[in-house]
């Protein structure tokens, strides 16, 4: 029963695909793997931390300063977040630039502080965090390694190379803009596609 | 002393909020199936973010760099913003009951909307003085609009066009949305 | 009375988040301060003694006097401005008689794979030796190559380099 909670995130209620949120830094760090690794785990993090906070709290917050409330919890995260990452991983905070304090819009995480820490025990919004920032960092990284793979025709991590050059012309467009618009457009015909193939076996 | 005009044509064409820099992606797609609701959401935002640009620009001038507490911007203009669209609502619902109807349920959900927050980030980072940051608040909503109206008429006519099972809804307004970027793309090369 | 206690409970609660969440921020703040510092300086250091190896370098207002052997060679500064996607920031080197030493890029947020070519060898070493006046694109005139489907991250640093050492050049 419990578990539903975090897994719901990662597949079922993906934030993404599912519920179409956080497209914003979903599209916009998603050129290098690297990145989106960077960026999804500040998500992540703050996703937790102010779900749990909210949580513990909820039930000393007047309806009324509800919103700016919410807000504040999730900026204190999000400054943490990026103090942090400016101290002990400069580069990546450095390439990521203003998509780390715009983490504090990403609709994922008011989405589940409104609709769900505000709501639930400690217990499940923790599982809730854990799991919806898990979905997001599949999401993240699967549209990043689409993006890296077919713009620069290898796939490095940390410097590690997971796929050698296997092209000397790759397809620059998937770099820019239009690229992250045409691989989410995709990945989600995709899904489409499958649950109508579900649906006509049943 | 910043270049107004290029300021103003680099937010609305260039470095268009939604379609190069990612903001705003939420109403984006939320709000474009018809265009009457594009175009009221369209002006909330412009007032929205040319007015969050003129509060924040003395906000963190006045109030945080003196004070070495840089690190509070974000609290800070977060909160600055979801207190003036509430204040905004407020004043409209009392005063002007049919500007609420037709624009205040918008209002709401520009608080969350990144591109008011994106906007106050990226005067701060081009060091805008305080009219060049109002002018890049006003244009980048005026982009945001374009941007907005375009894919707005688009999706209407989509309506109506034939397209696969797979990609109905939301794929295929992400495909048109990649064409318009890349048409936008053509912009790149203006120099002023 | 009661307006007055309804008015408190709903802002006493948002205050103490407030001051609670200004706390917290400032312990992080203490606690990177120092760090960041750090990162920030390292910047500046590796990016001068990329430039200027075996130098060294005394701060004089807005540039870096530099030194070899006691000896004003030239001086080292910071550029920055508009990229294609985000703010590039450069470390430039110009030798007295007003040719650039080198350059080196410190930070910027060009297309990767494209505009981030910009921070290759082989592109910054076409602006050692050059006149500040030669610093443009040969389709303007002037010795810069631009990299091929990055001609706007090339122009904007070329142009961003050249107007900062043209400032720095009538102050000295």
């Amino acid at each position: 029963m419990k578990l539903d909670e975090l897994t719901k995130g990662v597949f079922k209620y993906n934030p993404v695909f599912y519920l179409v949120l956080g497209l914003c830094p979903l599209l916009a760090v998603s050129t290098r793997v690297d990145n989106a690794l960077g960026m999804s785990l500040g998500v992540l993090f703050v996703l937790v931390g102010s779900n749990v906070i909210i949580s513990v709290i909820k039930q000393w917050i007047p309806p009324e300063v509800r919103i700016p409330c919410f807000i504040v919890v999730i900026a204190s995260f999000v400054t943490i977040v990026d103090l942090f990452m400016h101290g002990y991983a400069p580069e990546l905070h450095a390439r990521l630039g203003i998509y780390v304090p715009l983490i504090v819009v990403n609709c994922i995480i008011f989405a589940r502080a409104e609709a769900f820490a505000s709501k639930n025990p400690v217990s499940h919004s923790l599982l809730d965090g854990i799991g919806m920032g898990i979905g997001f960092m599949f999401a993240i990284v699967g549209i990043a390694s689409v993006r890296e793979v077919l713009s620069t025709g290898k796939m490095t991590i940390f410097g590690y190379t997971l796929i050698p050059q296997f092209t000397q012309s790759p397809a620059m467009v998937m770099l820019l803009p239009p690229g992250a618009f045409l691989t989410i457009a995709s990945i989600m015909a995709l899904i489409n596609y499958k649950k109508t193939m579900k649906k006509e076996k049943e | 002393m910043d270049n107004l005009l290029a300021i103003a044509v680099g937010s609305i064409f260039v470095h268009n909020f939604v379609l190069f820099r990612f903001l705003g992606l939420c109403p984006f797609f939320g709000v474009s199936k018809k265009t009457s609701s594009a175009l009221g959401m369209g002006v909330a935002v412009v007032f929205v973010m040319t007015c969050a640009s003129a509060i924040t620009w003395p906000v963190y001038t006045y109030l945080l760099l003196p004070y070495e507490i840089e690190f509070m911007r974000t609290v800070t203009f977060i909160l600055v913003i979801a207190a003036f669209v509430q204040l905004v609502e407020m004043v409209i619902r009392k005063h002007q009951p049919s500007l609420y109807k037709s624009l205040g349920i918008y209002l709401p959900l520009i608080t969350t909307n990144c591109a008011v927050l994106g906007v106050t980030l990226v005067n701060l980072e081009q060091r805008y003085s305080l009219i060049g940051s109002v002018v890049d608040g006003f244009s980048a909503g005026i982009g945001f609009t374009l941007a907005l109206l375009l894919m707005s008429g688009i999706r209407e006519r989509l309506e109506l066009a034939h397209v696969p099972h797979s990609f109905k809804g939301l794929p295929i307004a992400f495909i048109s949305a990649a064409l318009l970027a890349l048409a936008f793309m053509a912009f790149t090369g203006i120099r002023l | 009375m009661s307006e007055l206690k309804r008015i408190l409970s709903i802002s006493i609660p948002l205050i103490l988040i407030c001051i609670i969440s200004g706390a917290t921020l400032a312990l992080s703040f203490d606690l990177t301060k120092e760090r960041i510092r750090e990162v920030e300086e390292r910047k500046i250091t590796e990016s001068l003694a990329s430039i200027f190896p075996d130098a060294s370098f005394r701060k004089t207002g807005e540039y870096y006097t530099v030194l070899v052997n006691g000896e004003e060679i030239g001086y080292a500064f910071l550029a920055e401005g508009q990229g294609y996607s985000g703010t590039i920031k450069t470390m430039v080197g110009l030798y007295q008689n007003g040719t650039l030493s080198h350059i080196y890029v410190v930070s910027q947020l060009e297309t990767p794979g494209l505009g981030t070519r910009i921070i290759e060898p082989e592109f910054t070493n076409q602006f050692s030796g050059k006149r500040i006046e030669d610093l443009r694109l040969r389709r303007e005139g002037g010795l810069i190559d631009s990299i091929t489907g990055a001609t706007i991250s090339s122009r904007a640093i070329t142009e961003i380099v050249r107007t900062r050492a043209e400032v720095i050049r009538n102050e000295t």
